[in-house]
C-alpha cells in the first residue's frame, strides 16, 4: 500500500460575486457585507484530497488564512470528511499580497508537521493569480504539478495527469509534492452524514471544537510579521479603474415578436455572407 | 518646510534596464504568446531606455533564435539542451533561476506568458526572488509611481520607470493597476492573444548568447513520462469561424443542446461556454471562453444567455461578429455586442435555427 498518508489542502474563503451583497457601486468589494463562499476552484483540490484519503487511507487536514469568520469554510470541510483544520488568523496578514500569502501558508505548513501531499485550488475566484500553490512549492522545495485532472499514486510516486494546451501530460514525482487541481477534476460530493453530525456537536461545544480547528497566529507559527501583510508583499494596487465601455454601438431588438426579431437581425447582420469574408 | 514634506525623494530601484521575455516553444518553433511578449516588451523597453531580450530554452532550437530577433528581441539568450526539450518545472525553474541570478544588476522586468507553462513557472521564480509577480495583465506600461501611503512609511517616495501591470479584477467591471517598484526584476504575466507582435523584420541585429545548463541531482524529482496531443473536432473552440456560447441564463444543463443544435446549422462551429457554468458543472471545462478558459476570436460569436461580465468579454471580444441574446435589456454584453436580441432564448434560438437552416436550403437551391 501506499505510504502516502498526510494530506494537505489548502483552501479560502471568497466573496460571492455572484450575490449582490457588499458590491459597491464602484465595483470594489466591502468584504464585511459581502456574502462569503469557499473559493469555487477549491471544491475540487477538497474532492481530490478526500478522494486520496478513500483511495489510500491516511489523514487530510485543512488549512486556511483569513479573519476570524473564515471558519465556516473549515467547519465546512469538516462535513465533508476532513479529518483537522488549521485557522491562520492574524491582523498583520491584512493586504498580504501573493507572495506574502504563500510565505505565511508555508510557515504554517511547516507547523502542522509531516505531509506527503498538498492539494491547492487551480486559483481563487477572488484573486485568479493560481500563484501561491508554486510559491509555496518554492518556499518548500517541493516537486509541483499544475492544472491537474487526475491522479494516482504507483510505487510510492505521484503519477499526475496536466492539463496543457492542446492536450495533456503524464508526470511521474517524488512526493512531497504539491498539486493544484484542475476544475475538470470531479466536482465536490455531498457532505457525509458523519461528518454533519459531527459539526453539529462541534458548535455545541467550543472546546471540542478547538480540538478539531486549530486557530493559530504569526507568533504560533514563527512567522517573521516584517514578510507578512502590507509590508512583505512586493506588490500593491496602485489605481483601479471601471472598465470603460467598448463598442457602445449595439444594434438592439427589443419588443417585437420573436419572429420578427430573429427575421430583422438575420437580414441586417447577413451572417452566411459575413463568413464567406 | 511645508514644500520640502510634500515633495517626495526619488528612489531609483538598482536594475539594469532590462526587459526580458521568456519565451515559450513548441515543436521547433515559438509560441505566440512570445511574439506577443516581445512586441509589448518592445514597447517597455523603449520607453525605459534599456535593452529587449528573450531566453529560449530547449533542445535543437536552430533558427529560432533569428525569429526571436526578427520579432523585435536586442539579445536572445540561449539554453539548449535534451533535457530541456520539453517544458518542466524544475529544470527550467533551475536554468532561468541560475541566469537570472548572473547579472551584477538584476533586470528590470521579467515577462512570462499566462499559460499553463507560465502560470507554473513564473510564481518560482518570483517567490525565488521574493520579488512582484502580476498575474494575467491584459496591459502593460512604465510610469513613474508616487507612494504616499502611511501604512508603510519606509517605502515612501516618487520611483520613476515602474512597471504598469494592468489586469481586470473582481469580477465584473474594474481594471487593476499593480505595481511593485521596490524590487527589480517586477514580473507580469500576459495574457495570451492580446498583445500585438511587431512584424517581422529579418534585417534586424541582434546578439545570440548561450547560457549553461547545470542542473543539481533534485531537479530530476519529477519525470515527463508522456505528452499527448488532443485535436478534438467537438471543442476546437480556437479554430471555429461560429461559436455559439451558452451562459448562466441557460437556466438547466439541457439547455445546452439547443446551443448545439444552433452551432451544427454553419460548418467549421463550435460551442462554448461562460465560467459560471462550468463552474458549477453543466459543461466539460474544454468549452469554456474567457479569463480562464479560452481567448477566441471566430468570425461569428453568438452569446446566449451571457451576462458579458469581464473575464467572459476579453475571451472573445475580438471576435468578428457578436450577436448577443439575452432577456436582460440591462445585460452588459449588450454594451459590446453588434447585435442583441432582448428576450426568451428558448423562444428565440428555435427561430434563429430555422431562419438558418431556411437561408441554407435557399443557397443550395441557387445552386442547383
Amino acid at each position: 500500500m501506499a505510504n502516502i498518508k498526510d494530506i494537505f489542502v489548502l483552501i479560502k474563503q471568497v466573496p460571492d460575486q455572484g450575490a449582490k451583497a457588499g458590491i459597491n457601486p464602484d465595483g470594489t468589494i466591502d468584504r464585511a457585507k459581502a456574502k462569503r463562499m469557499l473559493n469555487p476552484f477549491d471544491r475540487y483540490a477538497l474532492q481530490a484530497a478526500l478522494h486520496m484519503k478513500k483511495k489510500y487511507g491516511g489523514n487530510v487536514t485543512a488549512i486556511t488564512m483569513g479573519p476570524p469568520l473564515a471558519v465556516e469554510i473549515l467547519l465546512e470541510a469538516l462535513e465533508h470528511g476532513v479529518d483537522m483544520c488549521y485557522l491562520l488568523t492574524d491582523k498583520r496578514l491584512a493586504a498580504s499580497d501573493t507572495l506574502a500569502t504563500a510565505y505565511a501558508l508555508h510557515k504554517v505548513i511547516k507547523h502542522a508537521g509531516h505531509f506527503d501531499l498538498i492539494f491547492c485550488g487551480l486559483q481563487t475566484t477572488d484573486g485568479d493569480t493560481a500563484q501561491v500553490g508554486p510559491q509555496i512549492a518554492e518556499r518548500l522545495n517541493l516537486s509541483q504539478a499544475t492544472y491537474c485532472e487526475d491522479f494516482k499514486i504507483e510505487e510510492n510516486k505521484v503519477i499526475a495527469k496536466r492539463v496543457v494546451e492542446g492536450g495533456y501530460e503524464w508526470i511521474k514525482m517524488e512526493p512531497p509534492a504539491l498539486i493544484t487541481v484542475a476544475n475538470s477534476y470531479h466536482p465536490l460530493e455531498y457532505k457525509s452524514l458523519r461528518g454533519a453530525r459531527m459539526v453539529q456537536q462541534l458548535l455545541r461545544n467550543e472546546s471540542e471544537k478547538a480540538k478539531y480547528i486549530k486557530t493559530i497566529n504569526l507568533d504560533d507559527i514563527s512567522a517573521d510579521p516584517l514578510k507578512c501583510g502590507l509590508k512583505g508583499s512586493p506588490t500593491i494596487v496602485a489605481r483601479t479603474d471601471k472598465v470603460s465601455e467598448i463598442g457602445g454601438n449595439c444594434k438592439i431588438y427589443q419588443g417585437a415578436p420573436v419572429e420578427k426579431m430573429v427575421h430583422e437581425l438575420i437580414v441586417s447582420t447577413n451572417v452566411s455572407e459575413f463568413l464567406k469574408t | 518646510m511645508n514644500n520640502e514634506t510634500k515633495t517626495l525623494k526619488e528612489i531609483i530601484t538598482p536594475s539594469n534596464k532590462e526587459v526580458i521575455v521568456i519565451a515559450e516553444q513548441l515543436n521547433n518553433d515559438v509560441r505566440p504568446v512570445t511574439v506577443e511578449l516581445l512586441g509589448a516588451g518592445r514597447d517597455l523597453a523603449n520607453k525605459l531606455g534599456g535593452k529587449l531580450s528573450c531566453v529560449l530554452l530547449g533542445y535543437e532550437l536552430k533558427s529560432l533564435p533569428e525569429k526571436l530577433i526578427s520579432y523585435g528581441a536586442d539579445i536572445v539568450y540561449v539554453a539548449d539542451d535534451p533535457v530541456l526539450k520539453n517544458y518542466q518545472t524544475l529544470p527550467y525553474r533551475r536554468v532561468i533561476v541560475d541566469f537570472l541570478s548572473g547579472f551584477p544588476l538584476p533586470p528590470h522586468i521579467v515577462l512570462l506568458g499566462s499559460t499553463t507553462t507560465g502560470r507554473d513557472l513564473a510564481p518560482r521564480i518570483a517567490a525565488h526572488f521574493e520579488t512582484g509577480l502580476t498575474a494575467d495583465c491584459t496591459e502593460l506600461d512604465i510610469g513613474p509611481y508616487e507612494h504616499t501611503s502611511k501604512g508603510d512609511p519606509e517605502k515612501l517616495g516618487l520611483y520613476p520607470g515602474c512597471l504598469y501591470a494592468i489586469r481586470p479584477s473582481f469580477g465584473e467591471s474594474l481594471k487593476a493597476r499593480i505595481l511593485g517598484p521596490w524590487k527589480n526584476p517586477q514580473m507580469a504575466s500576459v495574457r495570451p492573444g492580446i498583445m500585438v507582435p511587431l512584424q517581422p523584420d529579418n534585417n534586424r541585429k541582434g546578439e545570440i548568447k548561450k547560457i549553461p545548463v547545470s542542473l543539481k541531482p533534485e531537479d530530476y524529482k519529477i519525470e515527463l513520462i508522456e505528452i499527448v496531443h488532443e485535436v478534438s473536432k467537438s471543442v476546437n473552440l480556437s479554430e471555429a469561424d461560429v461559436i455559439v456560447s451558452g451562459g448562466f441564463g441557460i437556466g438547466k444543463p439541457e439547455g445546452f443542446e439547443i446551443m448545439k443544435e444552433l452551432a451544427s446549422c454553419f460548418e467549421n462551429s463550435a460551442v462554448g461556454a461562460s465560467r459560471k457554468i462550468v463552474d458549477i458543472g453543466w459543461v466539460p471545462y474544454q468549452h469554456q471562453v474567457g479569463q480562464t478558459g479560452k481567448t477566441v476570436r471566430p468570425k461569428v460569436y453568438i452569446a446566449c444567455g451571457i451576462s458579458g461580465a469581464i473575464q467572459h468579454r476579453v475571451g472573445m471580444s475580438k471576435s468578428g461578429l457578436i450577436i448577443a441574446i439575452n432577456k436582460d435589456p440591462d445585460a452588459p454584453i449588450f454594451k459590446f455586442a453588434h447585435h442583441g436580441i432582448v428576450g426568451d432564448l428558448y423562444q428565440i434560438i428555435p427561430e434563429l435555427i430555422k431562419e438558418f437552416k431556411l437561408n441554407k436550403a435557399k443557397e443550395v437551391r441557387s445552386l442547383v
